[in-house]
């Protein structure tokens, strides 16, 4: 009586829930960062990853074979590369999605959500938003994606580490009076990190304090005589990574700047600095180290 | 023959509607006056805050004194307002005289570097030159010029038909070639990757921030000869603006104007998009308003177009670096919300 | 002054103009009729050098043609066309001194001398234009326009005048005042006029001398009543006409006789 009770109360429940996905019956369901409950299978076998970020998250919580596809911008770890691609962050090929039969697709901006949340959905595919601005997103976003792919431990375990890491170079800095740091985007037209800018928080946890903090937006044009009369102590270069040749000096308005007068100017790798991912801790530590490098002796 | 000055002692009645030397040295001293009026103004505003009375004083000294104002200051005002302000008059001068040019030529009021594919033509050989001469500035303004110059080529090839290139089928041809290289220009920026495609869309849409310090004067003398080229043929446009057959039974070397007008506002226009990017309506609007106000006249109408472009563009640069300063806006963007409204306004007027 | 000798037009695989030959005389007043197609405009265009020619020559002042620069032509030759294209607005005054151009010494360039100023209240009084000076051009009715395009034409001063239907638009009165003054020029300033016209009958009144073209060819050529001859006309025209003395003039008066003529 009470099992064909529970076996109606199922059916029912199965005919009210959202489509479920296609791979083994509808185990759970997660919440994602745009608010949504987004049902997924037990056992995720079949993820696609349309942010660089997040397919360094998938790698690194260990779930990495389980990586079916990926955009063109995602080349980091190595493995990565031998997944195949889907298309570029804004505009991937739908039909290639379709095609590799994913369970999950992750996406980190919401801009992706409207065009794509139909038309997976109507293939059974579930739509998982995940979307980091600081460092603490990063952390929860590991744990969300190890939760995901069963890989609680190991998501975790990571989490931790990364925490001691960026703990001990906070650590460090916290009694030295910050650094005032000018991150440098673009050198022409003068492009800079605002107040959204994932990097503005890291720059902040290594001890330094970003002139264009207060700036609206996350990428804004600014003014020369504003970053002139900013007088920055560090300039930041991000390049290597995904940056071309066109910032590969400090702008004109810059170069007689406290920073450049002083030789403080550092290039690091930006994919350490814009990617909300596993790395940005290194690029946490290598900010430290180019702010404070007394502190790391 | 002696030329002179227009006399009093003519035979006649009042003297009708004709422009002479003393409306056309009258005018262009009064643009020209408000142009500096413009440059020293304008250079007083900005995303920092100057002293006004001390930067003024350090402007009327020229730089040989810095008259109070602080290291900084000093630099803001010389080093990257001031010239800011002279790109944006030269630039603004530059594709208000070509848009004139190409008006007069092309008999159509509507005429203008931006509508006809040559901006375009330019960005693309800009582009070009960013790609794959990056280091060098000088390859900029060069291959841009090219690149003006082959689109002119390209619009005048197809335009030509049975009764010759008439002004609708250079419009049409115009809009054919402007949307052939815009789709050229996005196909090239996709390729690029995402962060230089942001910095590469806002320079599109016309950006004064660069400051190359040896490509400022290019840009000044190219303004400045070019107006005067163009001036030079005035009479003959004048001419020509009257249809090309007249033009000819008048004395007008045709052909030979016709290639000097092209030419010159390819240069123009090249060494505007080098610079700055497609800084779009200066060339449509400016001329229009100068037309409608001093005649139709390019003795005097080509001059005060190019000061009155000058004028135009440092006005709307000013307005796009402090609206949400320290932010920056596309100073295309402001000269398209300006120049729109005017245009649809002046397009009723007619 | 002005001679075309056995001169050929072709373009397109058309022959506007095939092997033609007259010559322009001081003082005279050639008209050039003809069915529609026969060549007229382009004959018209080609004298002053505006159309390439084919074969033949043109000779300006007992010169090719092809030895005058632009400016030298227009010194010598002014065209009085159909029409203008008036895309932007110039008064009548600025519209007439634009036949000064040739005269100016600086290419492109210059200013209206005194002398230039003269030339022009002095052709707007002879086309009753002064009145009208200041107005816009497109603001002028179609006579009127005409009227402005002649006073260009002689505002340039030149002694051979071509002109392509100049009486298309005006109304009698003024039909008669700017033949008037054509025939003025050529009889006191030693200038010649050649006139492409679909009116026969002004053709007789005025001119001296007048050339038949059918297909590109001159078919006739002489005095009106010479040519204006009712045989001559039918094969040309194909058109029965009646030729008779104007009884004021006493020169060649033709009238079509159509079929649907009312008997009374």
């Amino acid at each position: 009586m009470v099992a064909c009770a529970s076996l109606l109360a199922v059916s029912f429940a199965c005919n009210s829930a959202p489509q479920p996905a296609s791979d083994g019956p509808v185990a759970r369901e997660l919440t994602d960062d745009a608010g949504r409950r987004v049902s997924l299978p037990v056992r995720v076998n079949r993820i696609i990853s349309l942010a660089p970020n997040l397919t360094e998250i998938v790698f690194a919580v260990g779930a990495g074979d389980r990586l079916v596809g990926r955009t063109s911008y995602c080349d980091f770890p190595a493995e990565a590369k031998s997944v195949p691609e889907v298309g570029d962050t804004l505009h991937p090929s739908l039909e290639r999605i379709i095609s590799l039969k994913p369970q999950v697709v992750l996406i980190s901006t919401a801009s992706q959500l409207e065009v794509f949340t139909q038309q997976l959905q109507s293939q059974n595919i579930a739509v998982f938003v995940t979307d980091p601005h600081d460092l603490e997103g990063v952390f929860k976003s590991i744990a969300q994606v190890g939760e995901m792919l069963g890989q609680k431990e190991q998501a975790s375990l990571l989490v931790q580490k990364l925490r001691e890491r960026a703990g001990t170079v906070e650590a460090a800095v916290k009694q030295k009076p910050a650094v005032r740091v000018f991150y440098q985007l673009s050198a022409e037209p003068l492009y800079t990190a605002g107040h959204d800018a994932f990097v503005t928080d890291l720059i902040r946890r290594a001890g330094g304090f970003s002139v264009t903090v207060d700036v609206p937006g996350a990428w804004p044009k600014y003014s020369n005589e504003s970053a002139l009369a900013a007088k920055p102590e560090a300039i930041i270069l991000p390049t290597g990574g995904s940056m071309g040749a066109g910032n590969s000096t400090v702008t004109e308005a810059l170069r007689q700047s406290p920073a450049v007068l002083a030789g403080r100017v550092y290039k690091i790798n930006d994919d350490h600095l814009v990617r909300p991912g596993p790395r940005a801790v290194d690029g946490l530590e290598e900010l430290a180290r180019a702010l404070h490098p007394d502190a790391f002796k | 023959m002696m030329i002179g000055t227009a006399s009093d002692t003519v035979v006649s009645p009042a003297r009708p509607n004709r422009v002479t030397l003393r409306k056309t040295v009258i005018s262009c001293v009064v643009l020209a006056a408000a142009l500096v009026l413009a440059i020293v103004s304008m250079s007083l505003i900005g995303s920092e805050q100057l002293p006004a009375r001390a930067s003024l004083c350090a402007l009327a000294s020229l730089g040989t004194s810095a008259c109070g104002l602080t290291r900084d200051q000093f630099d803001i005002l010389f080093q990257i307002r001031l010239p800011r302000i002279l790109l944006a008059a030269a630039v603004g001068g530059s594709l208000a005289t070509a848009g004139a040019g190409y008006q007069a030529l092309l008999r159509n009021p509507l005429a203008e570097p931006y509508l006809l594919g040559i901006s375009n033509g330019a960005a693309v050989g800009t582009m070009i030159a960013l790609i794959f001469f990056g280091a060098s500035e000088w390859t900029r303004p060069l291959l841009a010029f090219t690149g003006a110059l082959a689109a002119t080529l390209a619009v005048y090839r197809l335009a030509r038909g049975r009764a010759g290139a008439t002004p609708e089928r250079l419009i049409l041809a115009g809009v054919i070639v402007t949307t052939f290289l815009s789709s050229v220009i996005v196909f090239v920026t996709t390729l690029m990757d995402a962060t230089r495609i942001r910095s590469f869309t806002f320079w599109l849409l016309g950006d004064l921030s660069g400051t190359s310090r040896a490509l400022l004067p290019v840009a000044i003398t190219i303004a400045i000869a070019g107006t005067v080229a163009l001036t030079l043929n005035a009479r003959s446009l004048n001419l020509l603006m009257l249809g090309e057959r007249d033009a000819f039974d008048l004395g007008v070397e045709v052909g030979r104007v016709r290639i000097a007008v092209f030419l010159v506002a390819s240069l123009l226009v090249g060494s505007s998009v080098a610079a700055s990017g497609s800084v779009g309506y200066v060339g449509l609007v400016v001329p229009h308003l100068a037309r409608l106000s001093l005649g139709s006249d390019n003795r005097i109408s080509v001059p005060a177009a190019a000061l009155g472009g000058a004028l135009f563009v440092i006005v709307a640069d000013t307005v796009a670096r402090t609206i949400i300063a320290p932010r920056e806006l596309p100073v295309g963007a402001i000269t398209a919300l300006i120049g729109a409204p005017l245009f649809i306004y002046l397009l009723r007027k007619m | 002054m002005l001679e075309a000798r056995d001169l050929t037009i072709a373009y397109d695989q058309r022959t506007a103009v095939a092997g033609l030959t007259l010559s322009v005389k001081p003082g005279e007043i050639t008209a050039i009729i003809g069915p529609n197609g026969a060549g007229k405009s382009t004959l018209l265009r080609a004298l002053n050098g505006q159309l390439p020619r084919s074969s033949g020559a043109i000779l300006l002042d007992g010169q090719p043609l092809e030895r005058f620069n632009r400016r030298n032509i227009s010194r010598r030759i002014a065209v009085v066309a159909q029409e203008a294209e008036l895309r932007f607005p110039v008064t009548v005054l600025e519209f007439v001194l634009g036949g000064r151009f040739s005269w100016a010494t600086n290419s492109g360039w210059g200013w209206e001398t005194d002398r230039d100023l003269q030339v022009a209240d002095a052709v707007l009084r002879q086309t009753e234009l002064t009145e009208l000076s200041a107005r816009l051009m497109n603001e002028l009715s179609g006579g009127e326009r005409q009227r402005a395009l002649m006073a260009r034409a002689l505002a340039t001063e030149a002694p051979i005048l071509l002109l392509d239907e100049p009486t298309a638009n005006l109304d009698l009165s003024h039909q008669a005042t700017l033949l008037a003054l054509v025939r003025n020029r050529c009889d006191h300033d030693e200038a010649a006029a050649l006139v492409v016209t679909h009116d026969i009958n002004l053709a007789a009144q005025f001119a001296d001398h007048i050339v038949l073209m059918k297909h590109g060819k001159a078919v006739h050529a002489g005095s009106p009543r010479d040519v204006l001859q009712p045989e001559i006309l039918l094969e040309v025209f194909e058109v029965k006409v009646l030729v008779d003395a104007h009884p004021v003039t006493g020169g060649p008066r033709v009238t079509p006789l159509h079929e649907t003529h009312r008997q009374l």
